[in-house]
């Protein structure tokens, strides 16, 4: 597993506390697992997509990803419209070990409110909160 | 829980970057570096390294170990022979599982029982507790002292063999064990494991040691593997893991032991064991289980539920506790679930091959109704939602070794179609093909194969001749003085070729008797042995006849044939030893400086210990002459009475001065096939010398008997025909052709020596004594080898030598020299023939036009009568046929 130095986290990102990155792209936003989360749920073997149209609330559970070990839940960041979901990662999930933030997205929002992103953490934040051991 | 327990490999964990878990009180690696994935397909392709010291090491020793083990284990400790290891259960009193164990027993005195890392505290207590009642018995601790680590997978045997020192590998059969040396260190070793793989081993040495032992195995390319990649291993494999498919389920009900498939290996019901802990119960559950088999559900509450490995063909994955249905009715419920990693395969059949390529898939196993037969359908709920899933009998299989091969669900495979056109067009595809078949073969191609053989061209008329279309059942009449009587009409002409054959087939063999209606090789044996039954019961007729109440035999892996063996011809005959709970044979031992050789010694030993009613000589590989003189000698000097049979098979044509004389070194029958060494047609024979006064007379009339009615009704009249002529041609050739045999084969086998290949046996007597050769090729690579050779017009068969697990890991060629000495090739001609082979083997060449061209000098049968002194007559048949 790596070192927390390891961990690769964009500067020009959000993050939330559950380990799910955010990158606002026009109207909409893109939202993802971070290097840190996939390195700790190790191979990823299955993941569970939402259907597009759908609205998930802030907090709630909005994919679930399976390792050979575990299942986690993921929970969404932003309030919001679920625009686009990241088919081929259903097919290949290792897509999320080797580029959680490239080919390893999860889903696009249209955030009910766009302001919300930067209530989220930035990566400093986030970092130091590993670094607190969350 | 009190402190955390470390192993003595734990800094070595730490210092490979594994991912540290808690496990049963201790620190462990769930997974190193690359992660489980990467873990699980390097032990299926390479080898794994597990340390598993972690798990507890009792050792039990004292003249009351046994009845000690009897008492607290499922399995029969008695049928444990020093060198073997077994799985057990530590059952409770009502039929489930305190825990699942390895019991090894590396010396005559000496147990290690080998439980879980979780249960250990409660298996100690539990036994502690039990051994009160067994004074005569100590249980030692020795979890600490003595550390374990497991090596897995097909590169497991040749790194070890690189490393280990005096003592070698133990026998290449599933739990044998052996202790043995590494770089001058003691380790006990075993063929176990908890992964499937054909190859694996697990290595328990001093503590000390640990560190050392594991960075060796490192260091030679083994890869560390973790906690997580040994539970996805296991899950593929189907081993059940305590805590999930033995113990107690979620809801804190007992899983009867038999709910689990490998329950039938490690409970024994035997009257040797007397009342051990849980035998009532677990009889109840056995019982059940054999009803369940012929869909009897009376008694399934016994045995409400089994362990089912399943399949999830819908997507997602199905985790422990997840639960499963049939239609509407709740089942059960998975109790171990997850996606684990594959190697993908291509090709069918021996070229099954891995492409290198890796899938996953979503697997499990389930404790579900006893009605849940496989192939059926069923379903999972994962959260909320019902997935496709189907029962299924496995999903790896370990009998190709060197891999586990994974099973995968798949559609029936398409086998190639039959013409669908007109009769016309079949007929004329079939009679093309026969031709280009036996012009191939017979012109094109070198036969080695050393159980054919081709017969000369006036056997091959005879053959075809009108007895090849007639009946002829006989029997003796005592009304009658014994005369033979047919059935039918129209015989006389069978009839005296059948008596003639006898009398030429008793000159060959120096012998009274000869039996020559059976069929085949096989047959003969098949018939001796119920021959043996029979004249074992002639005493009393009225109650079940007992069978054969010892078998002394060669060992399948060291080149006994399978006619020979419980699972071949004398299924039916021997009897079960209770104590072991297996066919009561004892196999020759062998000289360990020469697989291929009996040692007398030892095997006078184990007759005496023994008692076999039956000995059985003879062997599919062989290079030597069996001992039959010594052992006769050792038998008469002990006064031991015991039938010896020599399946003269392979070297029925060799029987004189130049190989052996069976019957005058003592040999009681002798069983054959008549076309391998011998000049064909494809029949038997059995053969005897009792006088009638003899009282084993009676023996042989039972073999008589046994043959017709016993075995045969018609016997292919055909065929016996062809057999007198090529016994006329073998009584006036025998001399002339066995020396050539012998010859031929010495100076092949030193041939390929020369050419620089691996020839297996003593150099001192140019390694063979029959028709044979066997040369070593590479550790699971001779398939490949026989076909590359075959693709050159060179047709022999691979062969697993004696220290390997099975003929998918053959590493070895036989060759045999018997067809083409009959085609008149001399020593020149076969130092020739074993240049192509290295030019095969090892230089990767074709040589097919070479040989082909090199065949067409060996057209002309020898060592049978010149045609053109019977020019007429074979015109005359042939126009017949």
């Amino acid at each position: 597993m790596k070192k927390i130095e390891e961990i690769q986290l964009p500067e020009e990102l959000r993050y939330s506390p559950d380990h799910e990155w955010v990158r606002p792209e026009g109207d909409l936003a893109r939202v993802g697992l971070t290097d840190y989360a996939q390195d700790q749920l190790g191979d990823i073997v299955y993941v569970e997509l939402p259907a597009v149209g759908i609205h998930i609330a802030q907090g709630a559970v909005f994919a679930t990803v399976e390792s050979v070990k575990s299942v986690s839940e993921c929970f969404m960041p932003l309030a919001g419209e679920i625009a686009a979901v990241n088919g081929p990662l259903s097919d290949d999930p290792v897509l999320l070990n080797q580029s959680p933030y490239g080919d390893g997205w999860m889903v696009m929002v249209k955030p009910d409110d766009p302001a919300a992103v930067s209530q989220l953490l930035t990566a400093e934040a986030y970092l130091a909160r590993l670094k607190g051991g969350v | 829980m009190g402190e955390l327990l470390k192993t003595v490999l734990h800094d070595e964990h730490v210092s490979l970057g594994a991912a540290m878990v808690y496990f049963g009180g201790w620190h462990m690696p769930l997974q190193y570096r690359t992660g489980i994935v990467e873990e699980h397909l390097a032990t299926r392709k390479g080898a794994g390294l597990f340390d598993v010291s972690h798990m507890g090491r009792f050792i039990v020793r004292g003249s009351g170990a046994l009845a000690f083990l009897q008492h607290v284990l499922s399995n029969n400790a008695a049928a444990l022979d020093a060198g073997f290891a077994q799985y057990t259960m530590i059952p409770n009193d009502h039929g489930g599982a305190l825990d699942d164990a390895y019991l090894y027993r590396f010396t005559p005195d000496e147990y290690l029982l080998v439980v879980n890392a979780a249960n250990r505290e409660a298996d100690c207590r539990h036994l502690f507790d039990m051994l009160a009642i067994f004074p005569e018995a100590q249980m030692e601790d020795v979890s600490e002292s003595m550390a374990m680590i497991s090596l897995q997978g097909p590169s497991s045997r040749a790194i070890l063999q690189e490393l280990i020192g005096s003592g070698g590998l133990p026998e290449p059969i599933k739990n044998a064990i052996r202790s043995a040396s590494i770089r001058g260190k003691k380790v006990l070793i075993s063929r176990t494991g908890y992964t499937g793989e054909p190859l694996g081993f697990e290595f328990f040495f001093a503590a000390a040691d640990a560190p050392w032992l594991w960075d060796l195995f490192l260091e030679k390319g083994a890869i560390p593997v973790g906690l997580g990649a040994r539970d996805t291993l296991r899950l593929e494999a189907g081993l059940p893991l305590f805590g999930h498919e033995l113990g107690k389920d979620p809801a804190g009900q007992e899983i009867p032991i038999f709910a689990c498939p490998l329950a039938r290996f490690a409970v024994s019901l035997s009257p040797l064991k007397g009342n051990f802990v849980g035998r009532g119960a677990l009889s109840v559950q056995f019982a059940a289980l054999k009803k369940l088999q012929d869909e009897d559900y009376s008694s399934s509450e016994d045995l409400p539920r089994r362990i089912v490995p399943f399949a999830l063909c819908g997507k997602g994955i199905a985790r422990a506790g997840f639960r499963v249905f049939k239609g509407s009715e709740e089942i059960g419920f998975v109790t171990s679930g997850t996606m684990v990693p594959y190697w993908k395969t291509a090709g069918t059949g021996l070229s099954t091959r891995f492409t290198g390529e890796r899938e996953m898939r979503a697997i499990g196993m389930m404790l579900v109704d006893s009605r849940i037969r496989r192939d059926d359908p069923v379903e999972i709920e994962i959260r909320g939602n019902r997935v496709d899933a189907v029962a299924v009998p496995y999903h790896l299989r370990s009998d190709a070794p060197p891999y586990a091969m994974p099973i995968l669900q798949r559609p029936a495979e398409d086998r190639e179609k039959s013409l669908s056109g007109a009769w016309q067009e079949k007929t004329f595809d079939l009679l093309e093909k026969a031709i280009q078949n036996t012009l191939w073969r017979q012109t094109e191609c070198i036969n080695l194969i050393p159980s054919e053989q081709t017969v000369s061209p006036m056997v091959r008329r005879l053959t075809m001749m009108d007895p090849a279309f007639r009946y002829a059942e006989h029997r003796s009449l005592r009304s009658y003085y014994d005369a033979e009587i047919f059935y039918y009409q129209g015989t006389d002409f069978i009839d005296r070729v059948e008596v003639l054959l006898k009398e030429e087939m008793t000159r060959y063999l120096s012998c009274r008797e000869v039996e020559v209606r059976v069929m085949s090789g096989q047959m003969a044996n098949a018939v001796v042995f119920s021959g043996l039954v029979d004249y074992l019961n002639r005493g009393d007729r009225k109650t079940e006849p007992r069978r054969i109440r010892s078998v002394l035999n060669n060992h399948i892996i060291r080149g006994g044939h399978l006619s020979a063996q419980p699972m071949g011809a004398l299924y039916n005959f021997v009897r079960f030893d209770p104590q072991t709970e297996k066919p009561a044979v004892v196999n020759f031992p062998v000289l360990q400086e020469n697989l291929y050789k009996i040692d007398v010694e030892a095997t006078c030993r184990i007759i005496d210990e023994s008692r076999p009613e039956l000995i059985i000589f003879g062997k599919s590989m062989v290079l030597h002459r069996e001992p039959v003189r010594e052992i006769r000698d050792f038998l008469r000097e002990q006064k031991i009475e015991a039938v010896i049979l020599y399946d003269m098979a392979h070297v029925l044509g060799l029987v004189g001065p130049y190989f052996q004389e069976p019957f005058a070194e003592g040999a009681d029958l002798v069983t054959g096939s008549t076309h391998k060494t011998f000049f064909g047609t494809q029949r038997g024979i059995v053969a005897g010398n009792w006088r009638e006064e003899e009282k084993q007379y009676a023996l042989w009339e039972s073999v008589e008997n046994r043959t017709f009615p016993g075995s045969v009704s018609n016997h292919h009249l055909g065929t016996l025909l062809g057999l007198l002529m090529a016994a006329y041609e073998m009584n006036c050739f025998r001399d002339a052709y066995q020396q050539a045999i012998i010859r031929n084969a010495k100076a092949f086998a030193r041939a390929l020596r020369d050419a620089g290949l691996q020839v297996a046996g003593d150099p001192a007597i140019s390694f063979t004594e029959t028709h044979q050769v066997i040369v070593k090729v590479e550790y699971a690579r001779a398939v490949e080898a026989a076909r590359r050779l075959e693709e050159s017009n060179i047709i022999c068969n691979y062969q697993a030598a004696p220290d390997e697990e099975g003929f998918t890991a053959a590493g070895a060629l036989r060759l045999g020299v018997q067809e083409m000495t009959r085609f008149g090739m001399g020593p020149e001609d076969f130092r020739r023939l074993a240049q192509y082979i290295h030019d095969v083997v090892a230089g990767g060449r074709s040589v097919r036009e070479e040989v082909t061209a090199f065949r067409k000098r060996f057209l002309t049968m020898r060592y049978c009568f010149a045609e053109d002194m019977f020019t007429d007559l074979m015109k005359k048949l042939h126009r017949l046929i």
